[in-house]
């Protein structure tokens, strides 16, 4: 396959993801967002301290995901004796169980994406605040975007929860030392999720192109 | 959203545009660029770009047929085998929800049931119906189809809770011989089913939907139409 670099770019207008529809570029004041004339699908939107919020996000995350890893999540006691599950046992017992395919399924959506998340914002956003890119940049960005559906920590929330009521009828379910910085965790994600603009990323790293 | 189909929408491809998946840079295609023959790179993030997902039509088709070929084994074995005092009891995925409810476990037998049953069903179905409608060019509802393609996408990876359960459950009740969980096939093929509709759902090209509505406006060319550039559009565009 021949490729092209001979492309212009044209940066005062949008077209949709969802319907193709091509659009102005509106200036959002903070706090707005912009949405698809046809479709309504969500375009971007205008925060304030997108940046700064998100790194901070991004930081509290990564602590609390160390945290949430070194410790129990829960555990159960039964016939006197004590079982311990923490986020990467799940995915070890599966293996052991001869369920190697789950297994690497549950270690990546509960274990590797969201340390790439969180280490790789931590990375991108350092450099979109210094201002300063490399080659890497974009197409780290680029993995993070598509990657970000496949971490899967609060349905792995919910799961705990499914977990601790079916077992707490047959025996004595313990809250563990990470739960709780497990849950601030899940906070902290939906929080960075919400507070992370691409689309700001993504210009300046155009700009850079434009220029 | 009141203005609805105008006559004149030009979109990206109309104009000669490509605009990036990931990173929404549009490029313009250099003349005389044969788009079959040569790939063209996205100047801001390096990725192929594609006016269209390449092949989403046979790519979407291939996953949702696989997905609903491995339905079949996700809800015949079982996903996992609960042994307690050597007697084991195997539960599929439906007679799990089932001895949830005998318990009077309800709010978890409907979660379980909207998790791992309604919403998997729910994806396939919408999936299916989206593609015959693109295939058949159907002109209904092209809002209405692109909002549920985006339900779609989104919801789909909740099913995943019921895959983690399991997860949980073998890692947690270990206790030798006289209880312990074992993971069964059918987590697997309910987990591939999973992952399948995800990758299906990110196969299937939305835009598919409005470019038949968009060559027939075209050739309808009604006046009194509102373009997508005007100032006017772009205070509908912003909300608050
Ligand atoms: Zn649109
Ligand atoms: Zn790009």
């Amino acid at each position: 396959m021949e490729q092209s670099n001979q492309t212009s770019v044209n940066i005062s207008q949008i077209a949709c993801h969802d319907c193709d529809l091509l659009q102005k570029v509106p200036q959002l004041r903070v706090g707005q967002t912009a949405n698809c004339l046809r479709c309504n699908a969500f375009l971007f939107k205008n925060q304030k301290n997108s940046v700064d919020r998100s790194l901070a996000f991004a930081i509290t995350g990564l602590i609390l995901y160390i945290i949430s890893n070194m410790f129990p999540l829960l555990s159960l006691r039964a016939l006197g004796t004590t079982q311990d599950e923490t986020l990467i046992s799940t995915s070890i017992s599966l293996f052991k169980a001869d369920m190697p395919l789950l297994s690497i399924v549950v270690l990546f959506t509960t274990v590797i994406f969201p340390a790439t998340t969180l280490l790789g914002t931590i990375f991108i956003l350092i450099q979109v605040k210094r201002d300063t890119f490399n080659d890497y940049t974009a197409p780290l960005f680029r993995f993070l975007r598509s990657t970000d559906t496949w971490g899967m920590l609060e349905i792995f929330m919910l799961a705990l929860l499914v977990a601790m009521v079916k077992l707490g009828d047959v025996a004595e379910v313990i809250f563990g030392t990470s739960l709780y910085a497990f849950c601030l965790l899940i906070l902290s994600l939906t929080m960075l999720s919400h507070s992370l603009n691409p689309h700001d990323v993504w210009s300046k790293l155009r700009r850079d192109i434009t220029q | 959203m009141t203005p609805a189909i105008t006559a004149k929408a030009i979109t990206a491809r109309d104009a000669g545009f490509i605009s990036c998946h990931f990173c929404s840079t549009l490029s313009k295609v250099p003349k005389g660029t044969n788009l079959k023959k040569s790939e063209l790179i996205c100047p801001c993030c390096k990725s192929t770009i594609h006016s269209r997902k390449p092949n989403s039509i046979n790519r979407t088709w291939a996953l949702l047929i696989a997905a609903i070929i491995l339905y079949i084994p996700a809800n015949t074995l079982p996903i996992m085998t609960f042994t307690l005092w050597g007697d084991g009891q195997p539960d599929t995925i439906i007679s799990g929800v089932i001895h949830l409810m005998d318990g009077g476990m309800w709010p978890l037998a409907l979660l379980i049931f909207v998790a791992s049953i309604f919403i998997p069903v729910l994806k396939l179905i919408i999936l299916m119906l989206l593609m015959i409608s693109v295939q058949t060019k159907a002109r209904w509802k092209p809002q209405d189809r692109t909002a549920l393609y985006r339900v779609t996408e989104f919801v789909g990876r909740w099913s995943m809770v019921d895959v983690f359960v399991i997860g949980i459950l073998v890692s947690l009740v270990q206790f030798g011989n006289s209880a312990n969980v074992t993971p069964g096939l059918g987590s697997l093929s309910f987990a591939a089913v999973v992952i399948l509709t995800m990758f299906a759902a990110r196969a299937f090209d939305p835009r598919l939907i409005w470019d038949v509505l968009e060559t027939e406006t075209n050739v309808d060319n009604t006046a009194n139409t509102k373009t997508a550039l005007s100032n006017e559009d772009d205070k509908q565009m912003v909300k608050p």
